[in-house]
């Protein structure tokens, strides 16, 4: 498959949840420390072509595609605030939004895959925001966390549950219904920097942390972990699970390799991909296609694979 | 529709009553909202869904209506609600079912309808500005300095930060970029201490001129960390066991290089003296009790900060090639063991941690430091004078998509501006072919002196790179009429009369000179050093050309550099020639130079060069409010100087001191009107001060004057995007000046 290269460190990568060949790309200048950001919108084909880019003033840290929009981005930006881009519109009028409530850098974005109207905030200032794309402020935050937060994800059947997870070492279950959040997970002993529900069993929950290992929740008994994960070098960075095999995983690594996994066997460990020369920090399975995968890294390449092929190959 | 029937449910509502405030929801749209139509108004609307039904569209619902947001009044009134723990049960219980008819029941109540659009009308959100700054100097000099750092490591591409007067790093972006390597340190480094990831960053921070005197974020809480805060305190007493390690790797690293290690001892008492690091330790003290007040909040425990500029070097540890070969941990560990200051081509080590026992901890280390001394002679070796030559074939490989950062790259070496202009001129046949020979000699002789400069180490930039089609070639007497332009103050029609002369008469010293400041203030110091340099070649002892380097290397962040000119102004000069020792040392120390110079100001308070110079070391050592002074007593001796008035706007804007420094700027213009460089600073010093539309007038009329000031071009476009412009963005790229003036006339 073939490759793309950004102007900026990649940060992170998504699957549009409508069309099977478009994919957003989140950089920043300066591996995110100090710099610009921009948001590529990619076509894939034959070759990958960029078909939309926006600027910002700051790195972006994440994105995610709207569920109810097919044309609707909303992007992370390290400078705290949230924007949201509308494709079929020109570069001039966009971004339609800005949202700026977070102090700090925001980490990572979630859209709500059930209710479909709203998103979620996660950032450095400690909090998880929600927001709709309707309303120009938050409709509710998230204040538990005692450090960084860096993401958040709707668990996919329940529309108002979703999982956090945080560099004060917990993952946190919370309901927007409820003040506060409904079950505190000490997943690690180091930091937790990426979570992710199965989608086929809405009480099984994966965190990803700088101990280099991968934990497996059920959050119905969460005193011991389903399963470890272990195999990677250094903090595992993002976490994914698969929207084809309920027990398949993806995930990426400051030891710079996408790896794949089967919690459920005890080779847990079924594809290592190191096609990366840098941090690999972004990674996303599509929806259309079985084993179809994407990564990006702060290599700034943007690679499109299928699972069992090499991500490099022309 | 409006946000009023978003919230409320409006008519639609499948809850009856529901848009009355008996709705909590209604409610608090009422209060949010009011009755304001105009705020109903101004709402703008996002695009329906009718265009989302794609085939490609997995999920049946998307034109489901969208539920009020539950939950989301728990934001304004947080009662506790017995109802919601049903979840927690749900979560708990061991039945499925009544989990998820838990579930259905929450989700029924309110079915508002979506109803689809009413018009683009306009976007009623203000545009919230970004926080950080990003205008101006630090985002461009760190930028050009991080990736220029990056591709010296590789290839050998000739280093070239911006042109800009000076740099500082707002303290938001300072805070920025320690919080922001803080935090990634953190993820690196897990298995580390606390003391060790702020060894990491601090030595990254520190080689990039940002002082300990910010807060980071602090490290995960919960780890105790009042008794850290008191574990730091006590550290900063003395020095840590991790000074030990950042002297390894520096002594390592320094005898890879062919110098006896003995010198290496000596400059370090030299630098350090007895009671070097209490100096500094008041001056951050100082430092911190300033910004205290300037932010009116705490900034506890600097001597904590403070021990923390210690080095450290495990990233060598890990023998994998691939990391081995990470741009970004090259980048970390470079940084962390203070090469930051890359000088002449040359890793310039500065000396940073405080004295340990480092000769015991080399023994014990020597293995991991031998790796460093490996990648050194590596990285020496890929400085190879064909280096740039598979560089530039390697990224043309890979930019195929990216063509505007290819261009960037490139116009870096100026290879690709020399062979256009060769191409181009062959093709339309505008010169002759003696002329096209001329160029290819040129070009070759680029090559030559490229690959002898590499070698020499002599620079890190490039050559003087002159301007095609220059109606002054021919000219009889270029240089009179060059000095005539400059007089008048058309700088950019100086600078073609003035490369003419030197083309004609390349031994003339006051041509190169002249033509050096003229692209000085004409706001670009990459072709000003490269003439300047020309004339220090012609005639190595002239004063002014002297004095102009050391400026122009302040300027780059080029300490080293700077100091070796400032030096040898101070030599060369019949005056002062006597106080300085006479053999000059081989490595020249800010100290030393700076107590010299303070003694020549005391020889001879009435010269306003010795001020002047003086105003310059303090902007190295960023004492701004000395070089202030400096700068202040020199133009009541000089106060028609404008270049001085300049550097006085400058330094001010350097020390946060915006404001005055607009009032500077505007006298250099009063004496110099077509003073490009104030313009530009002027339009940086707003842009500072978050005036961005003012800053947007001053660049382009800086650009009217001279259209090839590059950054500023990059200036003025950052601006139109912070000050919502993005409708001008377009005339910016393309950069139509007609367009822009219009538009932002002054």
């Amino acid at each position: 498959m073939p490759v793309f290269k950004a102007p900026f460190n990649g940060y992170s990568v998504k699957f549009s949840p409508f069309y099977e060949n478009q994919l957003a790309v989140a950089t920043a200048q300066n591996f995110g420390i100090l710099g610009n950001g921009r948001v590529h919108v990619l076509q894939l084909g034959p070759a990958i072509t960029e078909r939309a880019s926006f600027d910002t003033a700051d790195g972006v840290y994440d994105l995610c595609w709207s569920e109810s929009h097919d044309s609707l981005i909303v992007a992370a930006v390290a400078d705290g605030s949230l924007k949201i881009y509308d494709l079929s519109l020109p570069p001039a009028s966009n971004p339609i939004r800005s949202l700026h409530e977070h102090a700090r850098e925001c980490h990572g974005v979630d859209f709500n895959t059930v209710r479909k109207d709203s998103f979620l905030s996660a950032s450095w200032d400690d909090t998880v925001k929600l927001w709709t794309v309707d309303r120009p402020a938050s409709v509710r935050t998230f204040k538990e966390h005692a450090y960084c937060v860096y993401s958040a994800a709707w668990n996919p059947r329940h529309a108002d549950v979703f999982a956090s997870a945080s560099g004060d070492c917990t993952a946190r279950i919370w309901d927007v219904r409820e003040p506060g959040s409904t079950m505190i997970l000490p997943a690690h002993e180091f930091e937790i920097l990426s979570c992710d529900w199965n989608k086929y069993d809405d009480c099984i929950i994966a965190t990803a942390s700088v101990d280099k290992s991968i934990k497996v929740w059920d959050v119905r008994n969460y005193r011991v972990p389903v399963a470890v994960l272990n195999g990677h070098g250094y903090a595992v960075r993002k976490v994914k699970f698969s929207p084809h095999r309920g027990s398949l995983m993806a995930s990426c690594s400051y030891d710079m390799t996408v790896c794949l996994w089967d919690y459920m066997v005890e080779d847990a460990l079924i594809g290592r991909y190191d096609h990366h020369t840098e941090f690999a920090v972004g990674v996303d399975m599509s929806v259309f296609v079985d084993g179809l995968l994407a990564s990006t890294g702060w290599d700034e390449l943007v690679y499109v694979w299928q699972h069992g092929t090499d991500p490099r190959a022309p | 529709m409006a946000m009023r029937e978003l919230v409320s449910g409006g008519a639609a509502c499948a809850v009856p009553g529901s848009s009355s405030s008996s709705n909590p929801l209604g409610a608090l749209a009422n209060a949010l909202i009011g009755s304001s139509s105009k705020t109903q108004e101004r709402l703008r609307e996002i695009p329906t869904a009718t265009a989302t039904t794609s085939d490609g569209n997995l999920y049946a619902g998307v034109e489901e209506p969208f539920a009020s947001l539950p939950g989301s009044e728990l934001e304004h009134t947080l009662r506790p609600n017995m109802q919601g723990s049903e979840f927690l049960q749900g979560f708990r219980s061991v039945d499925q079912g009544r989990f998820s008819d838990a579930w259905d029941e929450i989700q029924r109540p309110q079915v508002p309808h979506y109803q689809g659009r009413d018009g683009l009308t306009n976007f009623p959100l203000e545009q919230p500005l970004p926080q950080q700054n990003f205008d101006g100097p630090p985002q461009r000099v760190l930028s050009n300095f991080l990736h220029s750092f990056l591709h010296s490591s590789q290839g050998g591409i000739p280093f070239r930060p911006t042109s800009l007067p000076v740099l500082g790093l707002s303290e938001g972006d300072k805070q920025c970029i320690r919080d922001r390597s803080s935090i990634m340190a953190r993820h690196l480094f897990a298995d580390k201490s606390e003391e060790f990831i702020h060894g990491q960053v601090n030595a990254l921070l520190s080689s990039l001129d940002i002082d300990n005197d910010i807060r980071a974020r602090g490290p995960i809480p919960g780890r105790y960390p009042e008794l850290e805060e008191y574990w730091n305190e006590s550290q900063g007493m003395k020095p840590g066991p991790l000074g030990a390690d950042g002297w390894i790797s520096e002594f390592t690293q320094h005898r890879a290089a062919p110098d006896d290690p003995n010198m290496w001892v000596q400059s370090f008492e030299r630098q350090h003296g007895a009671n070097g690091w209490a100096s500094e330790f008041e001056h951050e003290q100082s430092q911190l009790a300033s910004i205290d007040q300037m932010r009116g909040s705490s900034m506890p425990n600097l001597a904590a900060m403070e021990q923390t500029r210690l080095l450290a070097h495990t990233l060598a540890q890990n023998n994998d090639p691939k990391f081995q070969n990470s741009k970004f941990l090259q980048f970390v560990s470079k940084m962390s063991r203070g090469e930051m200051t890359i000088e002449d081509n040359q890793f310039k080590p500065v000396a940073l941690s405080a004295p340990g026992d480092w000769a015991t901890e080399y023994d014990q280390q020597y293995g991991g430091g031998q790796s460093w001394a490996d990648q050194f002679a590596n990285e020496q070796l890929s400085h190879g004078p064909h280096g740039w030559a598979n560089e530039f074939a390697a990224e043309r490989e890979q930019h195929g998509v990216a063509e505007d950062e290819w261009a960037n790259e490139f116009s870096k070496l100026n290879v690709n501006d020399w062979s256009e202009e060769f191409e181009r001129q062959v093709a339309d046949g505008t010169l002759g072919d003696a002329s096209a020979d001329n160029w290819a000699n040129a070009y070759d002789e680029y090559l030559n002196e490229q690959a002898v400069l590499k070698q020499k180490s002599e620079t890190s930039r490039g050559l003087y790179e002159f301007s095609d089609l220059n109606p002054y070639v021919g000219h009889p007497n270029p240089l009179k009429e060059g000095q005539e332009l400059f007089r008048k103050g058309l700088l950019s029609e100086a600078v073609l009369a003035l490369e003419a002369e030197v083309l004609k008469n390349p031994e003339n010293s006051e041509g190169w000179r002249l033509l050096g400041i003229a692209h000085a203030e004409n706001d670009d110091d990459q072709q000003a050093i490269a003439a300047m340099m020309r004339a220090q070649e012609v005639d190595p002892t002239n004063l002014e050309v002297l004095l102009a380097l050391g400026v122009s290397h302040t300027n780059e962040l080029e300490q080293a550099a700077a100091l070796k000119y400032l030096y040898s102004w101070l030599r060369h000069h019949p005056k002062y020639g006597t106080i300085t020792p006479p053999d000059q040392p081989e490595n020249l120390y800010y100290a030393d130079v700076a107590r010299i110079f303070n003694d020549a100001a005391k020889l001879s308070p009435d010269d306003a060069d010795v001020h002047i110079v003086l105003g310059v070391l303090y902007n190295l050592s960023r004492e701004y409010d000395k070089a202030i002074e400096a700068f202040q007593t020199a133009l009541k001796l000089k106060p028609r100087d404008y270049s001085l008035w300049n550097k006085l706007g400058a330094t001010q804007a350097n020390s946060v001191q915006s404001a005055d420094a607009i009032l500077a700027y505007q006298q250099a213009l009063d004496l110099k009107p077509n003073y490009v460089r104030a313009w530009a600073n002027m339009g940086i010093s707003y842009a500072n001060q978050g005036m961005y539309e003012d800053s947007i007038r001053y660049y382009v009329r800086a650009l009217a004057m001279n259209p090839k000031a590059d950054n500023a071009w990059q200036y003025l476009r950052i601006s139109l995007s912070c000050a919502s412009r993005n409708d001008m963005l377009e005339a910016c790229d393309s950069r139509n000046l007609d367009i822009l003036q219009k538009e932002f006339p002054l």
